[in-house]
């Protein structure tokens, strides 16, 4: 498959508390038109990938909505898929031309979180979770302590060898000027932050952002800078970690990613850079073992080698600062990997631009693994 | 904000086919910012479970001492309350876990 990616663009992410839903959607809509020098009337139809708006804002009807601030009244759908609502919305848009529904779409990833206090944020993110995980007050950083919990005793792995990762994206993220966190931070930083679910730290944990960011994709070719979508493949689990039979690997992941592999022609050793759903540090360290870029137990070890950051690394996961850096607004985060991915090959990415970069993935996750939406692009 | 009346009435007919059943600790981790409705608990440890048939849930561990919150530890379901909305709303039971050997 081959489905041209037009234009990108993302708002800063971070707490946003000047700018409304409709003000960030009307930037990123924007943003993207000029970047692929069209205008709101090329467009055929529009996709929004949104978790929260329903929960947290009491607004639905997302499709209409932001389909006012694009301008025009074309056909508009909302998909939510917990904190993959992006790249599932980006994936349906996807499928849409290719069964030649519509030529020309906008994706928009958008979340508005710090309009809320914590506590309804928690809350409203562990509608992602199942009623049991809810009745057992466990919290989605509680989840994932449970696996990094899984993870460090079964391959021996430190709490220090986990804060690199979050090191890294906040290298990367400082280079980055769209990132929530623009500073670096040392393993010592993660190591004496607080405790919120044991063996996460704060430092380990991706923080509350608002932002938007979208893509306009077409069956036609269209720019100096071509860049192309060679695989979208989504894959789900059950609600539920405790159902699994591994806590140390996602198996949607896993499954995703293969059939992403096989529909590109491609081996993971190929990727060049990865934008990966780092919600916490351990999510990355599983992450680059079940796509292929480490062995099993290795990843988190990779990672500290520096195996994967900037300048140095062989694959380069989240040059944007991923999710624990540049910020996660859920909706958004799908899109935004996109967007990175996109500006990369293309060579547009500055002091933290990837030479020679012809192949991306981006890993974009909902709920603790119940689903992944895999996206393959290349220049 | 986690549950309403008749929710819990359609849940409690399967709660009560927990009680008394007897498992072991699969994994655990201490939750120490927890969701509104737990506030008053935390810190507090949430296991995952495996019962003698396999089966598997998650919830939280109740009345332990330092050393029973590792895997493998047998544990034994009870009935607990869980949380209420505030004075005026249904008090939520739930399955907890305590080690067995205090039944």
């Amino acid at each position: 498959m081959r489905v041209n990616v037009l234009g990108v663009s993302t708002t800063e992410f971070g707490e946003l508390w000047e700018k409304s839903p409709r003000a960030l959607a009307r930037q990123a809509i924007q943003g993207a038109l000029n970047d692929a020098t069209i205008s709101s009337n090329q467009i055929d139809a529009l996709f929004v990938g949104n978790m929260l708006s329903g929960i947290l804002g009491n607004q639905a009807n997302l499709g209409s909505f932001f389909a006012e601030e694009l301008g025009v009244p074309v056909p508009s759908y909302r998909l939510e898929a917990a904190c993959a609502s992006g790249g599932v919305a980006l994936n349906a848009a996807i499928n849409s031309i290719l069964a030649g529904q519509y030529e020309t779409v906008l994706v928009l990833g958008i979340e508005k979180m710090t309009d809320s206090s914590q506590d309804d944020v928690t809350s409203g993110l562990m509608a992602a979770g199942s009623d049991e995980e809810r009745m057992a007050g466990v919290t989605f950083p509680g989840i994932y302590a449970l696996m990094a919990q899984a993870y460090i005793d079964e391959f021996a792995v430190s709490e220090e060898t986990l804060a690199t990762i979050s090191v890294k994206n906040h290298y990367h993220g400082s280079l980055n000027d769209k990132a929530q966190f623009r500073k670096t931070i040392t393993v010592e930083d993660v190591m004496e932050s607080g405790k919120i679910a044991d063996p996460l730290k704060l430092l380990d944990c991706s923080p509350i952002s608002d932002g938007a960011s979208a893509v306009i994709i077409s069956a036609k070719k269209k720019g100096k800078k071509p860049v192309y979508i060679t695989a979208s493949e989504v894959a789900s689990d059950t609600l539920s970690l405790h159902d699994r039979s591994s806590f140390t690997s996602i198996s949607s992941v896993v499954r995703a990613s293969k059939k992403a592999y096989k529909k590109a022609g491609i081996k993971p050793e190929e990727i060049d850079i990865a934008e990966i759903h780092d919600c916490f540090s351990i999510a990355e360290a599983i992450a680059v073992e079940d796509l292929g870029f480490s062995k099993k137990g290795q990843g988190a070890k990779d990672i500290a080698e520096g195996k994967m950051t900037l300048g140095k690394g062989k694959v380069i996961t989240n040059p944007s600062g991923g999710l624990k850096a540049c910020g996660h607004p859920v909706g958004a985060t799908g899109i935004k990997q996109i967007v990175e991915i996109t500006q990369q090959l293309r060579g547009e990415t500055d002091s933290r631009q990837v030479k020679n970069a012809k192949i991306g993935l981006t890993h974009n996750v909902g709920g603790s693994g119940a689903i992944a939406a895999i996206h393959i692009l290349r220049n | 904000m986690l549950t309403t009346p008749v929710k819990l009435w359609r849940r409690q007919k399967k709660v009560a086919t927990h009680i008394g059943r007897v498992g072991k600790i699969l994994n655990w981790t201490i939750i120490r910012v927890p969701p509104k409705a737990f506030h008053h608990e935390a810190p507090y440890p949430v296991v995952i479970v495996e019962y003698e048939n396999r089966e598997r849930t998650i919830g939280q561990l109740v009345d332990f001492e330092e050393g029973d919150l590792k895997k493998g530890k047998r544990i034994v379901a009870i009935l607990r309350r869980n949380f209420s909305g505030d004075s005026e709303s249904v008090i939520a039971y739930h399955i907890k876990f305590k080690p067995y050997e205090k039944i």
